[in-house]
């Protein structure tokens, strides 16, 4: 079901960054492994800055790790 | 669970138990004539102190043994107490639809008054279901956000 039109790679991504836990991911950009789980299920739509330093976490650009546009919560388009 | 979502389940249960006491209380009072006499206002007034009092006990007693029993259930021995940017705009819309309600429990108290309601402790009193009524409303609210998105 398409709840948000902001979409994301997050869970790809953290398999692709050495199996990186939610946890691990949300120690480093400070805030809890629930808000990451919700940002993943596409259930919150962060903020401009976390978006930025979730990216960063990744060191990819933006628009690598968020879309968007219509498609499944949480997948890519 | 987060920290937010676990204060909102104990605030609930903490609002939940005062607006129970609060309605013993006051229909016992009530049953019994207290409020009639010309101390009526007085009374209802030091109940209500009474039950803000005891809310303060209360509270703190049910976070102590909700904490226990969340440790006890899910094995995390220092459960994290942060708080975030989802749970401050949860927070946030939880207080607006609190707002909102308190409002029209005013309005309503006025109301009663307006339509020649004669007892001024009655008018207090759905003022205060009101002011119960949103806190029970916005934690109802806030844990159906923290579950099911926003």
């Amino acid at each position: 079901m398409a709840r948000h039109q902001i979409g994301n790679h997050i869970r790809r991504l953290r398999f692709e960054a050495q199996e990186m836990t939610q946890k691990d991911l949300a120690e480093k950009v400070g805030v809890t492994r629930q808000t990451i789980v919700a940002i993943e299920a596409a259930k919150y739509s962060p903020t401009l800055e976390l978006a930025f330093q979730i990216a960063r976490v990744f060191g990819r650009p933006l628009e690598e790790v968020f879309f968007y546009g219509e498609g499944e919560a949480g997948k890519g388009p | 669970m987060s920290f937010g979502e676990r204060d909102a389940f104990t605030s609930l249960l903490i609002t939940l138990i005062v607006a129970a006491m609060f309605y013993f209380r006051i229909t016992g009072q009530s049953a019994a004539g207290l409020y009639d006499g010309p101390d009526g206002l007085m009374i209802w007034a030091r109940s209500v102190l009474w039950l803000i009092a005891i809310s303060i006990g209360i509270a703190i007693g049910v976070t102590i043994l909700f904490t226990i029993l969340y440790t006890i259930l899910t094995g995390e021995m220092k459960p994290s107490d942060l708080r975030d940017e989802r749970d401050r705009m949860i927070e946030v819309r939880g207080m607006r639809i609190e707002s909102l309600l308190v409002h029209f429990g005013l309005a309503a108290g006025i109301i009663y008054l307006a339509w020649g309601g004669a007892s001024a402790v009655r008018a207090l009193n759905v003022i205060l279901i009101g002011l119960m009524l949103s806190g029970i409303v916005k934690e109802i609210f806030k844990i159906i956000c923290y579950r099911r998105g926003f």
